[in-house]
């Protein structure tokens, strides 16, 4: 262990180094363990490119657990895979279904799959 | 192998993307202010009698006739989805050329093992998976034909699908012959008419010329795009764009103005926008060039138009200098009495900060100005722009700023705006 002289540390004051531990002793035990802090979105969107975002307006999803001014999550990359929630264009008009569904008389087209459900608990 | 990609009819398929009811129909979008259309999908193109670059107001009652929606320009989205674009083009090659807000060149040069035209379809095809956004593909050896095969991949959908490769020889004849001299891309239309006029009408028909006649006839540029166009690589790679030599902006007011100070605001603001864009790329500008006119399209406004080019005395970037100069540049060419319709400003001279020299016979001390900017920039970067702004820019409401009525959500880029979603029973 290095044993600083109090010359050196009377230097460091000078300079006015605030931010610098002026014990001499032992450094925090932390220092060598320390991560950046959880990054949601980093955690929540696998494909920034192809991930978009929509709001929710009104509470006819609820059979989903979709509410209200919930944000959904879409990430366009990703093949939906049996029941997985769906963002499809019947019509011309969005709606939200679990895929696969079989529709005798309308066909529709895949928009994007729901990846999250952001849902404000209060 | 170079790739060209590029995104059809960019802005308006960017809008559709968003709304599903306007798919298979026509759109079109606007200019600034709603000046005139920019930009129509393949749907409005088709409707014959739709001009492009005509005022808004000329052609309103033919596009409400045709059910053609049509948007105010949403910048916003644009360059964001643009972005995606870019990024992952990014993955499909480690040299991308971004040409502009939606095309790019790709160096492929590396995939020789790869069949070039499934590599066309996949990177078609990811693009319009990930965003929605149908592009076409252009390969060939060189970047001139690689245009040239983009331009085939959309004219004979049927057969190519949206991707064209020139591979071969005869392929390449095949493309020449195709084109029209005035659509090969770099040869203006001076050129193509003189070429027309001694009888080359193709490209295959320039490219048979002697390389000594396209030299002295055509300069060295004209040279360049001779041997391209012949499937040798003369133009290079740009993958760090080069500095912008001349930066300004120019919008027509949301209704005309006479005021002076009302005008000096909008002009202040066109300022920081540019100044901004000048300290980003690192660079000073030599020049501040100020532009005030009245309206073209009106027959019962006076008109008046008057332009005015300040040299500064040391090139700069600082936002309040140029305001200033800006202001005293207004005073002279401002004329009262008149309608207003537009003031511009453009920046020009462009050098590196760091090659900029002093002046004698101007004191040095404006240098400190520099820290206050960088403070400046970093603020507004944090907490959203013109969150500190110069008071010249004035803080009563905003009577020249752009009226954009029919703007579509920034769908992508603000929280309020998301794409909405109404729920109904399924």
């Amino acid at each position: 262990m290095e044993i600083f002289s109090s010359g050196k540390l009377s230097k460091i004051k000078n300079k006015g180094a605030s931010g610098l531990s002026k014990q001499s002793g032992f450094p925090s035990p932390a220092t060598h363990y320390a991560e950046p802090s959880v990054d949601l979105h980093k955690e929540l969107i696998a494909n920034r490119d192809a991930t978009f975002y929509v709001r929710i307006d009104g509470d006819e999803l609820s059979n989903y657990n979709i509410w209200d001014k919930d944000v959904l999550l879409i990430d366009r990359s990703l093949a939906p895979k049996k029941n997985d929630l769906v963002l499809v264009v019947i019509d011309g008009e969005f709606k939200v279904i679990r895929f696969p569904r079989v529709f005798l008389e309308t066909e529709f087209v895949l928009w994007g799959l729901i990846s999250y459900i952001i849902h404000y608990a209060r | 192998m170079i790739a060209l990609v590029d995104c059809n009819s960019f802005y308006a398929t960017c809008e559709q993307v968003f709304r599903p009811d306007l798919w298979g129909k026509p759109v079109v979008v606007l200019s600034n202010n709603d000046g005139c259309v920019i930009a129509a999908n393949k749907e409005a193109k088709a409707l014959s009698g739709i001009p492009m670059f005509e005022p808004f107001f000329k052609i309103k009652k033919l596009l409400i006739d045709n059910n053609v929606t049509f948007f105010s320009s949403n910048y916003t989205l644009y360059g964001e989805m643009s972005q995606r674009v870019m990024n992952i083009l990014s993955s499909f090659s480690p040299e991308v050329e971004i040409y502009s807000i939606d095309e790019a060149f790709l160096d492929l040069s590396g995939m020789k093992h790869f069949s070039m035209n499934c590599y066309g379809h996949q990177i078609k095809d990811t693009i319009f998976q990930y965003t929605g956004l149908p592009v076409g593909v252009g390969i060939a050896p060189t970047k001139v034909l690689a245009k040239l095969a983009n331009k085939i991949s959309k004219k004979r959908v049927s057969e190519n699908k949206g991707v064209f490769v020139i591979d071969s020889e005869e392929k390449r004849i095949e493309a020449l012959q195709w084109a029209d001299i005035n659509t090969v891309w770099g040869i203006g239309s001076k050129h193509s008419k003189r070429l027309k006029d001694i009888g080359i009408l193709n490209a295959y028909e320039f490219t048979q010329l002697p390389k000594e006649w396209v030299r002295k006839n055509m300069t060295v540029v004209g040279l360049r795009i001779w041997s391209e166009l012949q499937g040798k690589p003369t133009i290079e790679f740009k993958t760090v764009p080069s500095p912008k030599k001349g930066i300004g902006t120019a919008k027509s007011f949301g209704k005309k103005i006479e005021d002076l100070g009302m005008i000096q605001e909008a002009c202040s603001s066109y300022i920081s926008e540019v100044s901004e864009l000048l300290r980003n790329q690192k660079s000073c500008a030599t020049y501040l060039q100020v532009f005030l006119h009245t309206n073209y399209f009106s027959n019962h406004d006076q008109q008046y138009s008057k332009s005015i080019t300040v040299t500064l005395g040391i090139p700069t970037n600082n936002t309040f200098i140029l305001i200033s100069e800006a202001k005293k540049a207004l005073n002279i060419i401002y004329k009262p009495g008149y309608r207003f319709k537009k003031v511009g400003v453009c920046l020009s001279g462009i050098i590196p900060s760091n090659y900029v020299q002093g002046n004698l016979f101007i004191p040095t001390p404006r240098w400190e100005k520099n820290e206050l900017m960088h403070v400046f920039d970093k603020i507004n970067r944090k907490y959203g722009k013109s969150t500190l702004f110069s008071g010249l820019v004035g803080t009563r409401a905003k009577e020249w700023e752009l009226v954009k009525e029919d703007r579509s959500p920034r769908y992508t880029t603000q929280w309020k705006e998301l794409l909405k979603l109404k729920t109904t029973k399924n």
